[in-house]
């Protein structure tokens, strides 16, 4: 959780990673952040993020990210 | 005498519209009717049945492509659903080392069986809507160069709704690929999904997931259902034909012989041309989900409020949003998240930092989006203009975004105060018309002529002057639609203030309700232009 934090406070410093819950839905992250996020959480876990889990539900909090990224990773 | 004609193959065009009187008086009552009077089970067929029968009457025989498409999604998504299964069956039996190799095989057969299907149902519309295009354009292209070539521009008949039920159809299947979805087998089920009625002719897009379950669930009609269904239907009917119908004769005019028009004429016939694009699709939307709602089926909206956007970007998710949103998950992300955008955007964050890093691949992709955009809407050079000028203006969004930003926060600009937003909203719609004014032109070139003349040819004046002289229309025409543009915009205020007036309708007592109802069909029935002096106009997005 702590690297998915450090990413996402490099992408926004200004946003509360660790209790936001609506980045999608409140408008935090925009298309480019999530472009950005992406690219760098590929690289820090060793996973693919398909076209496909780009979606609110997917994103909307850090925990969330996190249980994404657990997934792929049983997955790959 | 042909059986086609016997059964009114593609005779029965005005259908097209749903606020006809063949639809609104025979096609859709006779449908409630008789799906009250099936049972349960019988439902769904019917639906299937009386949508099939509505796109004989629109297409006739074009009613072929509709069931090839059927056929072919459903095809596509059990060839990729199968291959899938037996992936993961080989993966699960065999060794770690051996996986990498049987995944790599088996992704690479999946891309071939999804390449083969776009390239069918991207390769049908492109040949039916595009090649007249591409082919004058390479000939032109051919005597400049003076290339002693020249092709044939043929002439295919295009069915109506084929771009909407064809990305639809697409959908269907990147998400069997993708996994969201597992594939139907059910074939009927899936043309259902595809062929509903209302939705055939201007979208909304639908996902699989939206609707398909829903379609073939359907169950006896409610009460609330169907008056909630009738009101919407009725405030699409207000839209439609008090307003957008009640301006056709001055848009055409304007557009058609913008020669003889002034620059202010010009103008105020692109604001009025974006007022009837706006009350003509998002009232044909309305009729549509008002109708979908009466069988007790909810579709995706397609807008929410679009002239209350601070920007071009805010517009676009909020105009035409099933398509932005295809658009979005099938272009945007699967491009500008691609192996290589990823590695450019990583290298390009570290060199240009946060902002722009990312931006270079997602302007990549973004230019990939408005050109189909574009060229979604038509095969035209003012429709490829009208999608690289919104690019443009996106794009330029994003550019100087942190500049705003720091502008807002060194002169301690309020972004919440109401006037601030005011300014946003006019910037917005402004830039819009603009677009607008080029979508609607004659040709690209004639586009850059209206453009060029609003600078050079403008004065109040002469607007009253030469609108008098357009036939057709007049003052207290134009009234109308002022004071219905008024209702629809204070509807549309409440609602964006979050206040469901519908429901508010709905915890009224019986004599509000109807007296509200009455009053609709009353004004609707006195300042609708149709009826002698009035030629009913086809829903524009219909075209595209």
């Amino acid at each position: 959780m702590e690297k998915l934090i450090e990413i996402l406070k490099d992408i926004n410093p200004d946003i509360d990673f660790e209790t936001c819950e609506n980045l999608i839905d409140g408008h935090l992250l925009d298309s480019l952040s999530i472009i950005s996020l992406i690219a760098e959480i590929e690289d820090a876990f060793d996973i693919v993020v398909p076209a496909v889990e780009i979606i609110p539900d997917n994103f909307n909090s850090a925990a969330r990210m996190m249980n994404m990224i657990s997934r792929l990773q049983e997955d790959s | 005498m042909t059986l086609s004609s016997m059964l009114f193959a593609g005779k029965v065009a005005s259908l097209t519209s749903f606020f006809s009187l063949a639809y609104c008086l025979a096609f859709l009552p006779v449908c409630i009717i008789l799906y009250s009077l099936m049972p349960g089970n019988a439902k769904k067929y019917f639906l299937l049945a009386a949508s099939y029968i509505f796109f004989w009457l629109i297409s006739g025989k074009l009613v072929i492509y509709l069931i090839l498409s059927t056929f072919s999604m459903h095809y596509f998504g059990l060839w990729i659903d199968r291959t899938q299964n037996k992936m993961q069956l080989q993966l699960a039996q065999s060794e770690k080392e051996e996986r990498k190799n049987i995944k790599k095989k088996y992704v690479s057969n999946l891309r071939a069986i999804l390449f083969l299907a776009i390239a069918l149902h991207i390769g049908t519309l492109l040949t039916l809507k595009y090649t007249a295009f591409f082919s004058s354009n390479l000939n032109t292209l051919f005597s400049f160069f003076r290339l002693p070539f020249e092709l044939e521009i043929p002439k295919y008949i295009m069915p109506i709704g084929i771009s909407f039920f064809t990305l639809q159809a697409l959908s269907y299947i990147f998400d069997v690929y993708n996994g969201v979805i597992k594939a139907d087998d059910n074939f009927f089920r899936l043309a259902l999904f595809i062929g509903f009625f209302p939705q055939i002719v201007e979208g909304p897009i639908c996902r699989y997931r939206q609707t398909a379950d829903q379609l073939w669930n359907v169950s006896k009609i409610d009460y609330i259902n169907l008056t909630h269904g009738i009101q919407r239907i009725l405030f699409g009917l207000m839209k439609k034909i008090v307003v957008a119908d009640r301006l056709n004769p001055l848009v055409q005019n304007i557009f058609s012989d913008y020669t003889e028009h002034s620059g202010s004429m010009i103008a105020f016939g692109a604001v009025c041309y974006t007022v009837q694009l706006y009350m003509d699709f998002s009232g044909s939307i309305d009729a549509v989900i008002g109708t979908a709602q009466i069988f007790g089926v909810t579709l995706p909206e397609n807008f929410q409020r679009p002239f209350f956007s601070k920007t071009i970007s805010e517009f676009w998710k909020r105009w035409h949003i099933t398509l932005g949103t295809w658009f979005r998950d099938y272009l945007f992300y699967p491009v500008s998240t691609s192996r290589l955008m990823k590695k450019l955007t990583s290298s390009a964050r570290k060199k240009i930092g946060n902002h722009y890093g990312p931006l270079v691949a997602g302007s990549i992709a973004l230019f990939c989006v408005w050109l189909c955009n574009g060229l979604w809407h038509g095969a035209a050079w003012n429709f490829i203009f009208f999608g690289l000028y919104h690019f443009a203006l996106i794009l330029f969004e994003s550019l100087i975004s942190p500049l705003v930003k720091l502008v807002h926060k060194t002169m301690h600009v309020n972004t919440e105060w109401k006037w601030y937003k005011a300014i946003q909203i006019v910037k917005t719609t402004v830039l819009v018309v603009i677009g607008e004014l080029f979508f609607r032109a004659e040709s690209l070139s004639a586009g850059f002529y209206m453009f060029r003349k609003i600078f050079t040819d403008f004065s109040f004046r002469s607007v009253l002057n030469e609108f008098t002289n357009i036939p057709g229309i007049d003052l207290p025409d134009l009234m109308i639609v002022f004071v219905t543009v008024l209702i629809v915009f204070t509807v549309s205020l409440i609602n964006e203030k979050g206040i469901s007036l519908r429901l508010v309708l709905a915890k009224q007592n019986l004599a509000v309700r109807w007296a509200v109802l009455y009053t609709m069909i009353v004004f609707i029935i006195i300042f609708g232009a149709y009826g002698f002096g009035y030629t009913a106009v086809d829903p524009l997005y219909a075209q595209f």
